[in-house]
């Protein structure tokens, strides 16, 4: 059976948890703010329908919102019990956080340079820097997008604590960041983590949580050198998941590829039949 | 006789100022309200929550909104009686066509006499005019947004285009804003996108090419 210990474990069972979690409620965001905003559209009514009609979709929107607003507080508390206090701040630098760190930048200098035939491609370690980039956007992404929508939620209630017309700016940096949130998701996280051809159809580290050790070997060679010098390597290898589990994986993960491009095709068709200035 | 007298007087002016009173509230369709207000509107000083609408102490280093150009007819009771050709049959849209293209008459349908009433159409600094921002709050905006204050009713409905210079001179926080946002955005996408092809044609070259390893 040892030979079927090819697959290095990449991503918890947690990890896996967060990203399945923010996927979800991201989509059904998305799908109803997009709804909203195309409601003068047939497009934005037969979607909004779903939620039944202009109402029901407003009141979807919010209490997602309100969703995703608590588990970014649940997040950022596990973050923080994740850290190792007794070695901080050290414990937050080295190659296993998501801290930036200037081998990042190096790397984003190095990659770019590797893209125009410029020089080698640079060695990653176990997170390269647009994956940290991919996680980074995440939260400065949700404190725009929830700041302003926690804003929007109750507009009568915020305006005792501030002017009212901060509403008129806050809807829209609520729209324009969830359009940049969107666009990037759909267009160039998709195409950077299923659509380059060394990971063209599917990527599904995201769901199972384990990488081949042949991928490993090429997109984070750094770790597995690192790993092997450590000893660790042996015991890091699992089995690659069961076949009806790779396949759930597989659809799963697919319909939500392709609810988005779905979302992001229609959009743009549409736009122009937007009035909204 | 003189108490007499006056008490008669009296008497006799109360009677003649009933009908008064009574015609006061058939004022009923223009007045129509759910006339929510809130405790602060009747305690002493809050005419310093009318300080925070637009044009009043625009507050936040003067980022709000300031107070458009006021002409003669905001103030009049006809705001609409020194316009040619003007009646009650020619439609908003023909001259207020802008004010139509915002969130509360595209997304809910709202009709410009909800808010502005029927004829004749007040100017909104008219005194009596229920759009007037001393009483905006509670007698259009409470209509839907029960609870509705001051500070709420100093929503601009009829936004500027954030992205013109029109409005960095009537709402500078919405125009500095938005363009603030539309940079992060676009720069997001203006770097990202391109670097993004550019990574799949490499790596589809170095995989025609037969190099697995980054070649």
């Amino acid at each position: 059976m040892a030979d079927e210990r090819t697959r290095l474990m990449r991503f918890t069972a947690v990890h896996r948890l967060w990203h399945l979690g923010l996927v979800v409620i991201f989509m059904l965001l998305s799908v109803t703010g997009i709804a909203w905003m195309y409601f003068e559209t047939s497009w934005g009514r037969g979607l909004a329908s779903l939620f039944g009609g202009y109402q029901g979709t407003l009141e979807v929107h919010r209490i997602a919102g309100l969703v995703m607003m608590a588990g970014f507080v649940a997040h950022i508390v596990y973050m923080l019990a994740q850290i190792d206090w007794k070695r901080f701040p050290g414990s937050l630098l080295g190659p296993d956080t998501l801290v930036f760190q200037w081998p990042d930048i190096k790397g984003f200098f190095a990659h770019l340079g590797w893209i125009f035939g410029l020089n080698k491609h640079p060695q990653f370690d176990r997170w390269s820097w647009w994956e940290k980039f991919d996680y980074w956007a995440v939260w400065w992404g949700l404190i725009i997008v929830g700041v302003t929508g926690l804003m929007l939620y109750n507009p009568v209630l915020t305006s005792d604590f501030m002017p009212g017309w901060l509403l008129n700016v806050a809807l829209w940096i609520h729209r324009i960041e969830a359009v940049l949130a969107m666009g990037h998701i759909f267009t160039i996280h998709f195409t950077v983590e299923n659509w380059r051809p060394s990971s063209f159809p599917y990527n599904a580290a995201m769901f199972d949580g384990r990488i081949s050790l042949d991928e490993a070997m090429h997109e984070h060679p750094a770790w597995v050198a690192r790993l092997e010098k450590d000893g660790r390597l042996d015991s890091a290898l699992v089995a690659p998941p069961p076949v009806p589990l790779r396949i759930l994986y597989f659809v799963v993960g697919y319909a939500i590829i392709l609810l988005g491009v779905f979302l992001l095709v229609f959009a743009i068709a549409n736009a122009a039949l937007l009035t909204l200035f | 006789m003189p108490i007499g007298h006056t008490i008669i007087c009296l008497l006799v002016m109360l009677l003649l100022s009933l009908p008064a009173f009574a015609g006061d509230s058939g004022a009923g369709t223009e007045l129509a309200t759910t006339g929510y207000f809130r405790d602060q509107d009747t305690l002493p000083g809050s005419y310093r929550f009318y300080q925070q609408l637009p044009g009043g102490e625009a507050g936040l280093l003067g980022m709000g909104p300031s107070r458009p150009k006021l002409s003669k007819a905001s103030f009049k009771l006809d705001a609409h009686d020194d316009v040619p050709y003007y009646g009650p049959q020619v439609r908003c849209q023909k001259c207020h066509q802008p004010q139509t293209k915002d969130l509360h008459g595209l997304r809910m349908g709202i009709r410009c006499v909800q808010c502005h009433r029927s004829q004749p159409v007040a100017g909104v600094f008219q005194y009596y005019s229920p759009l007037n921002p001393i009483r905006r709050h509670a007698y259009v905006c409470a209509k839907c947004h029960e609870g509705a204050t001051p500070s709420f009713a100093s929503y601009m409905v009829h936004e500027p285009n954030p992205i013109s210079s029109e409005a960095r001179g009537t709402f500078p926080l919405l125009y500095y804003g938005v363009w603030f946002m539309l940079i992060l955005a676009g720069g997001v996408f203006v770097i990202f996108l391109p670097y993004t092809a550019f990574w799949w044609i490499r790596e589809f070259i170095a995989k025609m090419a037969g190099r697995p390893d980054h070649g």
